[in-house]
């Protein structure tokens, strides 16, 4: 291609701008990769809390917290606008917190067996083996998320230790982006067992333990909003914390908007420098070829056709430097997702979407960065461009 | 029949604020279809300035004197915009320079096309006419190399290649020999001939190589921005309708 031939002319020259554009877009790639895999955990979430509300013990949140009576589980049944409550006993799968996750730690939750009388609209799918159902009431088996599953290389059949407890894995999950995937499923019976075993001796002596619930899963009425529900349990029922859709994406999305902004700013920041870079380097290869713009200019080339040549040039540099710097930044999510597979650490989602935008961005960035000069060559005059030595 | 009718032209240029160059006083120049002429002068005489003019490449100067005026084919081009001018530089008009000014990175055929390619010459067609045009100058055999591999009378060549690529009317060479060794050189003022007997283009020739104005019809002379000699007075061996016999040296 004749434009590749003009960017050889200089290759050390165009190889630097062409880095500049390539490390911008590395940075735009492996953090928006991060980016995404936010976004996907906190829209999992989002998904999740369609049509239902979660309650918890005033201080808690999204069902984890203090242990509250399966009794207010029944009063809020009898609210008006209140379809069918679960409840449930989550808790975290160890107490150290894995710090390197991007999303939620491991929890264990409790199965909703059936007890949902079909309202759950957040289907998991099941890689293998099978759900919890009524019938493992009592029982010790327990399904785990994907990542969990290949964290501690579990199989259908296998035993898992939860808690100091082990269990037998009966299904595996699919992988779902998002909170399920670090999740340990176990029935009711047992998920109020292991809650006990976390409490100090004190308290948990003065509970019954068929009696506790740390969180109750609400499904409203038809026609009626989560929203609703949420403000008569406020008023109803003292001491817990009702938290619908809406409130989750207050508290975490806004959260999770502001790290997204940061992160890609960064990496538009760097993507400035390297289109500066490309101005730089236009500019000079048409200082360059002076006598060459005027040349054709004389024997008929239009200006706007100067124009097209220098933006083409400066839009392949673009597209180099994004293609470049995409391969390079999906090495780097390819390779460290690999490495945090092991521990059950998924930073990154390189999405199409992500790919296709940082390699169009690159070169709308070249092209936007070769205008400048371009116009300024269209604009010389001839007979002194020829002159030109 | 006159292809280039040029009166009152006028060109002053300021390459600082404070000095300023009276490059062409005045000149009045009348070139008829299939002549080849040569305009010759020292340095300063404005023979540059005349062919930038003619060549449409620069307009010249509407103030300080009589208005001035220059038909193109019968065209006036006092009235025609930038992209006008440029467009009849492309398609009707082709130009040899002194430094070959080959496109380094492009090859002598690519060279020769982008002359086509600015006129609107695409594709096949515009090959074939490129090859042709390299046939003419007897560079057919070398159309894959590059102005690197090519000595400066083969350069020189590829270069007038290209501006009659497009079958001009009118073909403007600013020395066209100026920095070839006198066998090429007589090569190529040898090939400029040829051309214009046998095409029958027109040929600008500005020069101060004697040799040159001796191959030419007319030799018009200029000196301090004005044309002292039109060279009317000793026509050579191809003599061509003249449109205004009378004009006075």
């Amino acid at each position: 291609m004749k434009l590749l031939r003009n960017l050889a002319r200089r290759k050390v020259r165009t190889g630097l701008t062409i880095l500049g554009i390539t490390i911008g877009i590395w940075a735009l790639v492996v953090f928006g990769s991060m980016a995404n895999k936010i976004n996907s955990l906190v829209a999992g979430g989002s998904t999740y809390y369609q049509g239902k509300l979660s309650v918890s013990a005033k201080g808690g949140m999204m069902g984890v917290g203090g242990p509250m009576a399966l009794a207010v589980g029944d009063q809020i049944a009898h609210l008006p606008g209140v379809d069918v409550v679960v409840p449930g006993v989550t808790m975290t799968l160890s107490d150290g917190a894995s710090v390197a996750s991007m999303g939620p730690p491991p929890m264990i939750v409790t199965a909703g067996a059936g007890r949902d009388r079909g309202r759950e609209t957040f289907l998991t799918r099941y890689a293998t083996g099978r759900a919890i159902s009524a019938a493992d009431a009592g029982a010790n088996v327990t399904v785990l998320g994907s990542d969990l599953a290949r964290q501690y290389k579990k199989h259908v059949g296998d035993m898992m230790t939860l808690r100091g407890q082990p269990f037998t894995v009966v299904g595996i999950l699919e992988p779902t982006l998002t909170a399920p995937d670090t999740d340990a499923v176990v029935p009711l019976a047992a998920a109020q067992k292991l809650y006990l075993s976390t409490l100090p001796p004190l308290v948990a002596a003065k509970l019954n333990p068929y009696d506790i619930a740390t969180g109750f899963t609400v499904y409203p009425a038809a026609g009626t909003s989560p929203e609703t529900v949420a403000s008569e349990i406020q008023q109803a029922i003292p001491d817990v914390s009702p938290m619908t859709g809406q409130d989750f994406d207050k508290q975490i999305g806004s959260a999770t908007a502001m790290l997204n902004s940061i992160l890609v700013g960064i990496a538009l920041i760097s993507l400035l420098v390297g289109g500066l870079s490309v101005i730089n380097t236009m500019a000079m290869s048409i200082a360059e070829r002076t006598r060459e713009i005027g040349i054709k200019r004389a024997i008929g080339a239009s200006r706007l056709r100067i124009v097209r040549e220098v933006v083409a040039e400066s839009a392949l540099i673009g597209a180099l430097g994004g293609t470049i710097g995409l391969v390079l930044g999906a090495a780097i999510v390819y390779l460290a997702n690999e490495a945090g597979r092991g521990s059950g650490t998924i930073l990154f989602e390189l999405t199409s979407g992500t790919a296709v935008t940082a390699v169009v961005f690159a070169t709308v960035l070249g092209a936007i960065a070769g205008l400048v000069p371009a116009l300024h060559a269209a604009r010389l005059d001839p007979v002194s461009a020829l002159r030109y030595e | 029949m006159a292809l280039l009718e040029g009166r009152n032209l006028r060109k002053t240029y300021a390459p600082s604020r404070r000095t300023s160059v009276q490059a062409l006083r005045g000149v009045d120049i009348t070139i008829d279809e299939g002549e080849m002429v040569a305009i010759m002068g020292p340095s300063g005489s404005g023979k540059s300035t005349l062919m930038h003019i003619l060549g449409l490449l620069h307009a010249p100067d509407p103030n300080h004197g009589p208005r001035p005026t220059l038909t193109f084919a019968g065209r006036d081009t006092a009235v025609l915009s930038e992209g006008e001018r440029t467009r009849i530089r492309a398609r009707e008009m082709g130009f040899v320079f002194q430094d070959f000014n080959l496109v380094p990175t492009l090859t002598a055929l690519e060279n020769v096309l982008l002359a086509c390619d600015y006129a609107g010459l695409r594709g096949a067609p515009a090959k074939a006419a490129a090859l042709e045009a390299l046939a003419l100058v007897g560079l057919a055999e070398r159309a894959d190399h590059r102005p690197a591999e090519l000595s400066g009378g083969e350069q020189q060549r590829v270069a007038i290649a290209r501006a009659l690529v497009n079958r001009p009317t009118l073909i403007l060479a600013d020395e066209p020999t100026g920095n070839l060794d006198s066998e090429r050189s007589g090569e190529v003022l040898g090939l400029l001939r040829q051309l214009n007997r046998e095409q029958g283009q027109t040929f600008l020739l500005v020069t101060h190589d004697a040799e040159v104005g001796a191959a030419c019809d007319r030799v018009v002379r200029m000196r301090d921005g004005l044309i002292r000699d039109h060279g009317l007075g000793v026509l050579r061996t191809h003599p061509v309708e003249r449109s205004d016999a009378a004009v006075s040296a």
